[in-house]
């Protein structure tokens, strides 16, 4: 979406030729400039990301030293994480609390979406402006009386109390669907109507389809804040490891199994990787999405 | 007709599912006033014990990890002997943290067991661990099989809501090579020996960092805490009145001083952290002092069973802590603390969670085993006097300390580890040297610790 | 501004009343079905939350005892003796200061000079934004590896140069300016956001300003600034409401850093080095959940509700503005 080569800068058309030339030069020089910079910054981003998986697969010895490159590779690292801790099982309920988080904030959020985008009401902005304040709250504001209510339900050590938010109301999905939402042309809609739908079928049968990609960049944002979502787990499962995500284990990883660098590095790769490879696959979504969250907020 | 039946049925699972909504709802109301309504279920009567065929699982939360955590599980699968049916499903690595957050979040196991002491009064003055008064009348349970030292630390103002199983004494350590080479002939028996020790067994690399230290200063590090300093600086943390003195004390002093001045040798607090940074995970086999980077330190006797395990060839003796010059009655006493364990608040099964502490705090052969495994000190007589009780010179020295009648734990007091927290908070800042004036800071200490206590106090 | 049914109404002059009364009470009811979860779930998730924390910080509970009204005690005790909640505080406005400036110049620094690449921008933006979808606890955790002051890379590179790198995350004076260098790392999502909005300058702005002689500092300053403002506006607040409820870096890289056995979070290295990375919410949290001074940390969280829609509304009254040209346009 973001393509370069139609805002590129032209040329004035009246220099003299010698200008021309040093023009020339400059641009070259520029060139060099701009792009060294850029590899430069894509390199420097990316080292950390490298160490840590230069480091995950050195011994632990070679670890405790400042030595880069590893001397043995130590592949089979990756293998001892698992046996060190239940990891499938921490995996399991990251995907558990991430995917039903997602499900829920969609079902939850297409709805009132819609109506914030295209349905008139009254109240309609000042919904609009409570869900913006939501979405900025911080989370420790409203977590005494949270907690409290989660205790006297009985669901504190489980993930329910994270999940089952989702289902009414998630303030980021609904305001990034609504953006996405303004940009579809009302007349499609319309002409759905003077066909016979009513607002439900519309939203289902003609928007929803027509926002897939907006609708993908909300599901993938839920997922990833659900993925890396430390705080709500800490409150609610932090005594019961059963229940922990991967979030939460990995920052308990190096303690708690006395393990050294290079075994808590190949664990920090191993839940970096889901989100680098959704990353890779729906890189476009991603960017569109972020992007909207900005420019049209 | 199908048909009908057919709706009918629906029906009636309809209304079955609303009257189990009605019935969750009750419950709701009816946990909304449990949660609110003091320490239900806290005193009272003993819960019956089960059948000797009695069927359930019994959840058990410590800190135990690794190696540590197989003996404890074997341990406490001994209650099978007699309860063959119970199930143990024993949780480690959960601290006193995770252990107030089940409480209080009202998902409790029935048996919590803690590494340490620091969080007892809190959790009997909340009601947070069960009175097991009526479990001792009821079984008429002898305590004076338990030392006294061990006794007082386990209760809370007269309330016993805890056992000791197995205790803790902070004893010293040192590198026995380390000392051959470079000609420390015995282990130092006042801060002044210690320093002159870390003198001559510290070696700094070309660049002035520290390549091998002889006795660490940092707080908290390894067992470096201030509680486990205090003993031998015969300092402690709270006056007559119940309020905290720090400030207007002479041996909290001797011993920051002390602290500083072996920052000072090492050339300053940067060079002393760089170094610590470079140290291995405490219960790893690259722990600094099993790596031969350490030649002295404190440290519980357990890490006798770690050095054992992961590094059996380290040669290392024993020795009661150097205490300050000036005390010198002080030598032979240490630090102590203890593994306590206890029946939560709101837990499922407390009449089988009590034979199970029964067993492991006051059987003998079960604590001889935990003791041989753990490396920990029995705390029952009986258990101390045992011949199986395997006894090597390193583990006698603590052995010696613990019957030395010298011991100091740590005061139970109702604001649980706030006053350890503030003191070592203070500790690290003063070996930074950010702390100009001692006696100011230690005042602030004074004042956030007596703030926690009256904040706890007001509330009953 | 006409809505769908009102101009379908307008377009059949032949309907009548009854029908569009009843046209009026569908559609309410339509709207009703809407928005009903979302009202309920925000209700229940925020407006209650909101005013029982107001309540609770007027009262003494530990989720044991029935919560004993005491009035204004743990606001009298937060401003006067508690002596950490400074601590906390400050550490918390040294980010919403300082992380807020870091962050968005960065995002800004690193988004002009994608905006001026030919070629690989695809590349180096996907670079660029990558770490910034990493698990903030596993980040941090690479983070004081990286920067460990005795064998991690930053500090080994660091004296390779000659320069001595000092103890990052174990000096309380560089904990703050190390977990900024993290966060700055993960700015990703800002440097995307901001990446479009340059883009969207028109060019011929750019031109104009050319042929006026101006340079690229003045271009900048008169001609890409004033465009992208408002997008700026949004990163700032963005940035002090991210820093505001800063959390996750700074109690896995206090706990990790101090060497502690359970990082999730052992009371006692919370905030470590020297509660340099004690940050609000993290003594909030501790109030609340470790020591369970449940109504202080509810007056804690009243505090920070206050602030946090400052900003909040900052925010809000450029969104509406925005909205409005949206409407008008």
């Amino acid at each position: 979406m973001i393509t370069l080569s139609e805002t590129r800068r032209r040329e004035p058309v009246t220099e003299p030729p010698r200008v021309r030339v040093r023009r020339q030069w400059d641009k070259k020089l520029y060139w060099i400039a701009t792009h060294s910079l850029g590899i430069a910054m894509g390199v420097i981003f990316m080292l950390p990301i490298v160490f840590v998986f230069l480091t995950a697969v050195m011994s632990s010895e070679q670890a405790l030293s400042s030595n880069f490159w590893p001397k043995e590779w130590h592949f089979e690292n990756f293998i001892e994480v698992f046996e060190k801790a239940p990891l499938l099982q921490y995996f399991g309920n990251s995907m558990l609390y991430s995917t039903l988080a997602t499900l829920g904030a969609l079902i939850s959020a297409i709805p009132a979406a819609y109506a914030l985008s295209k349905l008139r009401f009254r109240g309609q902005n000042l919904f609009f402006m409570l869900t913006v304040a939501a979405m900025m709250l911080p989370p420790q504001v409203t977590v005494v009386p949270l907690y409290d209510l989660w205790v006297r339900l009985g669901f504190t050590g489980t993930l329910v109390p994270l999940i089952v938010p989702y289902f009414f109301f998630d303030a980021f999905s609904i305001f990034l669907l609504r953006q996405f939402f303004l940009t579809i042309p009302k007349d499609y809609l319309e002409a759905a109507k003077i066909d016979g739908c009513n607002e439900f079928q519309a939203m289902i049968k003609v928007l929803i389809p027509m926002a897939k990609p907006g609708i993908a960049a909300t599901a993938m944002f839920c997922f990833l804040f659900t993925w890396n979502d430390y705080f709500g787990p800490l409150l609610y499962t932090g005594e019961t490891r059963d229940s922990w995500p991967l979030s939460l284990a990995i920052a308990s990883f190096r303690g708690m199994h006395h393990v050294e660098w290079n075994l808590t590095m190949a664990a920090t790769a191993l839940i970096m990787l889901p989100v680098i490879v959704l990353f890779v696959f729906a890189q476009k979504s991603f960017v569109k999405g972020v992007t909207f969250t900005g420019v049209k907020g | 007709m199908s048909s009908t039946t057919q709706v009918s049925r629906s029906g009636r699972r309809w209304r079955g599912s609303m009257v189990l909504g009605a019935v969750s709802v009750a419950a709701l109301l009816s946990a909304c006033s449990g949660a609110a309504s003091g320490p239900a279920g806290g005193a009272g009567d003993a819960a019956a014990a089960p059948a000797a065929d009695a069927k359930l699982t019994l959840t058990v939360y410590s800190k135990f990890t690794d190696r540590e955590y197989n003996v404890v599980t074997a341990g406490l699968n001994k209650l099978k002997a007699k309860f063959p049916n119970i199930e143990i499903k024993h949780e480690g690595q959960q601290d006193d943290d995770k252990i107030t957050q089940s409480i209080r979040g009202g998902n409790p196991p029935d048996v919590a067991i803690s590494f340490f002491t620091d969080n007892l009064g809190a959790w009997c003055s909340t009601g947070s661990f069960q009175d097991l008064k009526p479990y001792i009348e009821r079984d008429k349970v002898d305590l004076t099989q338990i030392p006294d030292a061990v006794r007082s630390y386990t209760e809370y103002q007269g309330k016993r809501c805890a056992m000791p199983m197995l205790a803790d004494v902070y004893g010293f350590y040192y590198n026995k090579d380390m000392f051959a080479a470079k000609g420390v002939t015995s282990p130092p028996k006042t801060t002044a020996e210690l320093f002159e020790a870390t003198k001559k067994l510290t070696e700094f690399n070309p660049d002035g960092s520290i390549k091998v230290a002889g006795f660490m200063p940092s707080m908290p590090f390894y067992a470096n805490f201030a509680q486990y300093w205090a003993p031998n600086f015969g300092a402690s943390y709270l006056g007559p009145d119940g309020q905290s003195h720090l400030a207007d004390s002479p041996e909290w002093k001797a011993m920051f001083d002390f602290q500083k001045q072996l920052v000072d040798f090492y050339g300053g607090h940067a060079k002393v952290e760089q170094f610590k940074a470079g140290l291995g995970e405490e219960y790893s086999a690259d722990h600094g002092f099993q790596r031969g980077k350490l030649a002295m330190m404190i440290d519980g006797e357990y890490r006798t069973a770690f050095i054992k395990d992961q590094t059996p060839d380290l040669k290392f003796g024993t020795a009661a802590p150097p205490v300050l010059d000036s005390k010198p009655d002080r030598y032979g006493g240490a630090f102590t603390t203890g593994t306590i364990i206890a029946i939560p608040k709101g837990a499922k099964n407390p009449g089988a969670a009590w034979e199970l502490i029964k067993q492991v705090t006051l059987d003998t052969a079960t604590l001889v085993d935990l003791s041989n495994g753990l490396k920990n000190v029995p705390s029952t007589k009986a258990a101390l006097t045992d011949p199986k009780l395997e006894v090597n010179p390193e583990f006698k020295t603590f052995l010696d300390l613990y019957n030395g009648g010298k011991l100091l734990p740590n005061p139970s007091t109702p604001i649980g580890d706030a006053h350890l927290k503030a003191v070592n908070d203070f500790a690290e800042k003063w070996q930074a040297g950010n702390i100009p004036d001692m006696a100011a800071g230690l005042k602030q200490v004074d004042a956030q610790i007596n703030d926690e206590l009256a904040q706890k106090r007001a509330g009953g | 501004m006409t809505s769908t049914l009102d101009s379908r109404a307008a377009g059949s002059p032949s309907a009548s009343s009854r029908t569009r009364k009843g046209n009026a009470a569908r559609r309410r009811r339509t709207i009703f079905y809407f928005i009903a979860p979302a009202m309920l779930g925000f209700l229940i998730f925020f407006g209650y939350p909101l005013i029982a924390t107001v309540y609770y910080s007027f009262t003494r509970y530990d989720l044991i005892n029935p919560p004993e009204f005491i009035g204004f005690d743990n606001y009298i005790r937060m401003f006067t003796s508690e002596p950490l909640v400074g601590t906390a505080a400050y550490n918390t406005l040294w980010l919403v200061i300082v992380l807020t400036f870091c962050r968005v110049v960065f995002a800004l620094g690193t988004a002009s000079i994608i905006s001026r690449l030919k070629s690989g921008v695809g590349l180096v933006r996907t670079l660029c934004y990558l770490p910034s979808l990493a698990p903030p606890a596993a980040a941090t955790l690479a983070f004081v590896f990286l920067f460990n002051p005795e064998y991690g890379p930053v500090n080994a590179f660091l004296r390779s140069v000659g320069v001595d790198g000092g103890l990052w995350f174990n000096d309380p004076g560089m904990s703050k300016p190390a977990l900024t260098l993290l966060v700055m790392w993960g700015s990703g999502e800002l440097m995307i956001i901001i990446l479009a909005a340059l883009l969207d300058v028109p060019q011929e702005q750019y031109e104009a300003a050319q042929l006026d002689g101006a340079g690229p500092v003045r271009r900048f300053w008169h001609v890409t600034l004033p465009s992208i403002s408002p997008v700026l506006l949004f990163g700032v607040v963005n940035s002090m409401i991210f820093a505001l409820q800063f959390f996750t870096q700074a109690i896995v890289a206090g706990s990790a850093a101090a060497g502690a056995a359970d990082v999730a979070g052992n009371t006692r290295f919370i905030g470590a080095p020297q509660n340099s990375t004690l940050t609000y919410p993290v003594w909030l949290y501790v109030q609340g959940f470790r020591y369970f001074n449940m109504g202080y940390a509810a007056a804690m969280a009243v505090l920070l509700f206050i602030v946090s829609a400052g900003f909040t509304w900052i925010l809000v009254r450029q969104l509406r503005k925005s909205q409005h040209q949206e409407e008008g346009g």
